[in-house]
């Protein structure tokens, strides 16, 4: 690369050449398409799943958005379908690798387009209102579930969660993991704390055995001799919760004692050991039967306290605490003086316990009640990692359900009733707006095409059953969709195929969104891959990538 | 790796050094993937049963493992191929989970994957096949339950979970004496077991070994033993009836931890220094003898002047403890940690019937043993071997035999081994196989093949013709309707393992089946893989 020593030189020579008009275009078009076609075997049920091996171990998922992230991509156009996949996650959680899909299918309808020569920015205009009267019918289209009582709003969330979970590779136990995840979040009720349901992951076991505890679960933490002799096992016992070292150490670093009279010793030694045993007096008289810190719990306390059958742990992670707090309604406290009643918290039962070859302290049946733990186990790392994912996505769902109370059939079916609707409010446009409106509404079939190839079904033979089913006059077709078991269709949302309105819109939202920004841009101007001494110094720009240095770009 | 061309036939530049990394995708990739998972299992397959090999490993630093058990060999094997690395995962959540079984889990995946080749071949979509193991293992699963036996022990009747891990035992190299070693691990998991809450807390027993001896000479103790001796070569070496201080403070006087100095300017003052220091000494033995301490256990060390001084006062003493023992001490003996000298009571003290210093053989070793304790929930096996590999590998097979009677502890449920509940299974999976419509079918039917796979390793590694073996018990199954007939390994004469009393756990084979099952469905799932190409 030496000879490329002087960078603008060539940089013009092929800018000119190849990165401008219709040429660059095209050539942006398809590389987010080749990156749509990464992930588009992952949708649906029958879903496969990528194995990435990088410097960073290795990862199995199923997850568009892992996926995309992982892939590392430093395409500039094709970057911006991986942000699209992170604002999905984000905003929903879910449908990932759908909002991925989309935008590539999108682009993969407008270029014949561009190719024949249609100027990129009517193909935009006509998108833009596509994607509204899309929006517009979704809104439409959806079922509420407000109003309905608790017991069915929980079996309904289920179903919601069921429907994300089908295609990852828990999808086995869906129904088992479904129930877990609705009781998770409406434990935490409907406030903005996701960081309420933890996620432990313990290796061995199946993942039968993963279990939810209705409070706070976490790993046996550090312990000093004597922590064997604490009693494990309390019913109604009082916490306290510190943020304070209980260790017998020097009350100040830069402090220096200077004796003249050797007498005085023992006198300095008293002083500093009444210190550490004046805060655990202070502990035991608050009437707590468990202390937890943030910071260490020293040796010389957790005897003191074994002695007076007390539990501890020390070096609890702050947000398992912070859990713990919620949970169990008490306060954390910086200090040991002054401890009253109110700021102890307090549970039902608390216990430690084996879980694979782990020990757990378990707190359950804390009042307050809105913490919540799910505790997964799996025969490998990367399988408990991949599990944890898609739990994720299904908690997101589950909220968002929660919040948003409209769900719309899933499986395909939302998708061909818009698709429909599209090409027949085409027909009512005259000029080019209705080729393009027409295009926008092929590519939204790409949902129930990609899941019939993942099944190995044959994609046209099904799609045109779907077809003719959303045709009908009477409209009692709109809510049928692929049936992954046979290979024909079914009505999606009798079968309780279901996801939340608000993930179809956002996916479709910023599909549009992406494949408009594509469609817009007609030069890059990106300087050649340059070696790492020149990268390193060089402006990164808006490259998040880890700075090796190579195949950096300038705007 | 090019992901794509744009019109001029020229690859784009999608992902970072791309060109430096390789994509598997679809059926290349699966079949790639099953591969490794199966050369994996290859390796085990010799290593299951009471026949087993064993394997020697040579870490990069020279040291030699010899072993049987499957978790241990994966580990030590250092697999780099990813699929291979979830083999060895596999492995070690069985070990985690059960702790034993842990060959079998790795047998059972390989062939599943062998099976599922088979399918892929035919063009069977491979989560249809994942999705017929899954219904597979869960029809195994609840046959296991139906066949399993309930059993009743109890603290006077030991004999059932002697002879659960004698199965275990068999096939490592201490089969030789697997009954007392059995009945070591049995009456250890019982003293220390809660079987109120059916909780076994395996960090309660200490397994602690010696060089030297032979492997009949292993003993269970209740109560530590603590490879250190006494303090100084003239104290007493057997203490009746002892009253132990165990302590976490040095004899030595208290430092303040802020930083301090002490100004000494005459002589005067520093013959009082002098004399406080010795009274410091004075006053801790003092103190220890005035609480009644016949023993003293102590964390840390202690300089000659307080050694001295307690041999003079004739208190026997133990210096450099470990954190861990001394806490196992504490629970045996009933005592408390002491911190402080100041805090030192007659109720703190921990009681033992007896504490000797037990010389070994001609070699110097010297071990200290903590016995007929007040409170025998810590205990510990002493294991005596031949070399360090023999006795590492007694280590091992002791803790397999320990997690399987903790398990039966857990769960009374057992099953018949010697391949029998496999063969069972199998038979009762072929047999629902036919009520699924669709491709599923095949899978489970394939799923029924695999589980034959485990006999059939066991019957070859016994020297049996694996085929007509297997093909004889499994008819005799069927026709005496009897799931308690399996390999007869050890060629006792006869095929029913009730009287062969060969057991497993109910837990530990169904969680075999369901992990096994898990572990190959998610590598069926894997149509697409991205590494770098140096591998």
């Amino acid at each position: 690369m030496s000879s490329m020593m002087q960078p603008q030189i060539i940089l013009l020579k092929e800018g000119t050449d190849t990165s401008q008009g219709k040429p660059q275009l095209i050539s942006n078009m398809n590389a987010c398409m080749a990156v749509a076609d990464v992930v588009r075997t992952t949708l649906g049920p029958r879903g496969m799943d990528k194995l990435i091996h990088d410097d960073k171990g290795t990862t199995i998922s199923n997850d568009g958005a892992t996926i995309m992230k992982l892939l590392d991509i430093i395409h500039p156009a094709a970057k911006i379908l991986v942000d699209i996949a992170k604002s999905q996650d984000s905003e929903v959680g879910d449908g990932t690798t759908s909002v991925v899909l989309f935008a590539g299918e999108f682009l993969k309808e407008a270029k014949p387009f561009i190719e024949d020569g249609v100027h990129p920015q009517n193909l935009i205009r006509s998108y833009r209102t596509a994607s509204n009267l899309a929006i517009a019918k979704i809104k439409d289209l959806a079922v509420s579930i407000e109003g309905k009582s608790m017991e069915e709003k929980k079996s309904l969330l289920a179903k919601c969660a069921a429907t994300t979970l089908s295609s990852k590779l828990i999808g086995g136990e869906k129904e088992f993991f479904a129930t877990m995840v609705v009781d998770a979040v409406i434990a935490i009720g409907n406030g903005d704390r996701l960081n309420m349901i933890g996620i432990k992951k313990v290796p061995g076991g199946t993942m039968r055995d993963s279990f939810l505890v209705n409070g706070v679960a976490f790993k046996k933490t550090f312990s000093y001799a004597g922590f064997e002799q604490q009693p494990k096992k309390f019913v109604n016992p009082k916490i306290l919760l510190l943020n304070i070292e209980l260790e017998l150490k020097s009350e100040k670093e830069n402090a220096e004692i200077r004796l003249s009279d050797p007498l005085q010793y023992q006198s300095i030694v008293d002083a500093e050991w009444n210190i550490i045993y004046d805060k655990l007096d202070k502990c035991v008289e608050s009437g707590a039967k468990i202390v937890l810190s943030r910071l260490a719990i020293g040796d010389l306390a957790t005897q003191y306290f074994a002695d007076r059958d007390i539990f501890c742990a020390g070096r609890v992670t702050e947000e398992d605490l912070l859990r713990v707090a919620a949970a169990t309604g008490g306060t954390l406290q910086t200090t040991v003086n002054n401890v009253i009643d109110e700021v102890l918290g307090t549970c039902d039962l608390f216990e430690e316990r084996q879980v694979g070859n782990e020990r757990f302290n378990i707190f359950s049946g804390c009042p307050s009640g809105q913490t919540a733990t799910i505790v997964l186990r799996g025969g490998a790392d990367q399988f408990i990692e991949e599990a944890e994912r898609s739990l994720h996505d299904a908690i997101m769902i589950v909220r968002r359900a929660m919040r948003n109370s409209t769900v719309v059939a899933g499986g395909g079916a939302i998708d061909m009733e818009i698709s429909r609707y599209l090409r027949q409010h085409a027909r009512t446009i005259a000029g080019k707006s209705q080729l393009f409106i027409n295009a926008y509404a092929k590519a939204l079939e790409v949902i129930p095409r990609q899941l019939c190839d993942n099944a190995g079904f044959d994609a046209t033979d099904v799609l045109n059953k779907l077809r003719q089913k959303h045709a009908l006059a009477s409209g009692e077709g709109a809510s049928y969709g692929v049936d992954i078991n046979t290979g024909g269709i079914s009505d999606s949302f009798a079968n309780f195929v279901w996801e939340p309105a608000v993930v179809k819109i956002n996916a479709i939202n910023a599909a549009t969104e992406a494949a408009c920004l594509v469609l817009s841009v007609d030069e890059t101007v990106k300087n050649p891959k340059s070696e790492s001494a020149q990268g390193d110094a060089g402006a990164m720009g808006g490259g998040r990538g880890r700075g090796r240095g190579r195949g950096m770009r300038r705007r | 790796m090019a992901l794509a061309f744009d019109e001029y036939g020229r690859p784009f530049i999608i992902l970072r050094e791309q060109d430096q990394k390789t994509r598997l995708r679809g059926l290349d990739a699966q079949k790639a993937n099953i591969a490794a998972g199966k050369a994996v299992a290859r390796i085990l397959r010799t290593s299951l049963g009471p026949k087993g090999m064993d394997k020697m490993l040579q870490s990069p630093d020279g040291e030699v493992t010899i072993t049987n058990d499957g978790a241990t060999i994966l580990e030590q094997m250092d697999v780099d191929n990813q699929i291979g690395k979830l083999m060895v995962e596999l492995s070690r959540s069985q070990d985690y989970e059960i702790g034993d079984g842990t060959t079998g889990v790795v047998v059972m995946a390989g062939s599943l994957l062998e099976q599922a080749e088979k399918l892929l071949e035919r063009g069977i979509h491979p989560i249809r096949i994942a999705e017929g193991y899954e219904v597979a293992s869960r029809i195994a699963f609840e046959h296991l339950e139906q066949i399993a036996n309930k059993f009743e022990f109890s603290a006077a009747n030991v004999e059932p979970l002697i002879q659960t891990c004698m199965t275990t035992l068999s096939s490592k190299i201490v089969n030789r004496c697997k009954r007392s070693l059995a009945e070591i691990a049995v009456k250890a998991v019982l003293a220390v077991a809660d079987l109120e809450r059916r909780d076994v807390n395996l960090d309660l027993i200490k397994v602690e070994g010696k060089v030297g001896g032979k492997l009949e000479d292993t003993e269970l103790i209740y109560g530590i033993i603590v490879d250190k001796d006494m303090s100084h070569p003239q104290m007493p070496k057997q203490i009746v009836d002892a009253n132990i201080a165990i302590l976490t403070c040095p004899f030595e006087p208290p430092k303040p931890k802020t930083k301090h100095k002490v100004d000494i300017d005459t002589v005067e003052k520093f013959q009082t220094l002098r004399q406080q220091e010795q009274k410091y000494f004075d006053d801790m033995v003092q103190k220890c003898k005035d609480v009644g301490a016949t023993l003293v256990i102590c964390q840390w060390g202690f300089d000659d002047e307080a050694n001295h001084l307690l041999m003079n006062r004739d208190l026997p003493a133990i210096r450099w403890v470990g954190g861990v023992e001394l806490e196992l001490i504490a629970i045996a003996t009933g005592g408390r940690i002491v911190p402080r000298f100041q805090e030192l009571t007659t109720e703190k003290l921990g009681k033992a019937g007896l504490v000797r210093e037990k010389a070994f053989g001609t070699t110097k070793d010297r071990m200290i043993y903590i016995e007929h304790c007040a409170n025998s929930r810590a205990v510990t096996i002493f294991i005596r071997g031949g070399n360090k590999m023999m006795i590492e590998e007694t280590k091992r097979s002791i803790h397999d035999a320990l997690c399987v009677a903790r398990n039966l502890i857990r769960n009374k449920s057992i099953v018949y081994g010697g391949g029998s509940a496999e063969i069972s299974c199998s038979i009762a999976v072929e047999a629902a196989a036919d009520k699924y419509p669709g491709v599923e079918q095949y899978a489970i039917r394939a799923f029924a093949d695999a589980l034959d796979a485990i006999p059939m390793a066991l019957a070859e590694n016994s020297g049996l013709q694996p085929i007509e073996t297997l093909s004889a018990v499994k008819s005799q199954q069927i026709k005496e309707n009897n799931s308690y007939c399996g390999i007869d390994c050890n060629d006792v004469g006869t095929n029913d393992m009730r009287e062969q009393n060969v057991f497993e756990t109910l837990i530990g084979k169904q969680q075999q089946i369901l992990l096994a099952t898990q572990v190959v469905k998610m590598i069926l799932k894997i149509d697409d893989v991205i590494s770098p190409s140096d591998y």
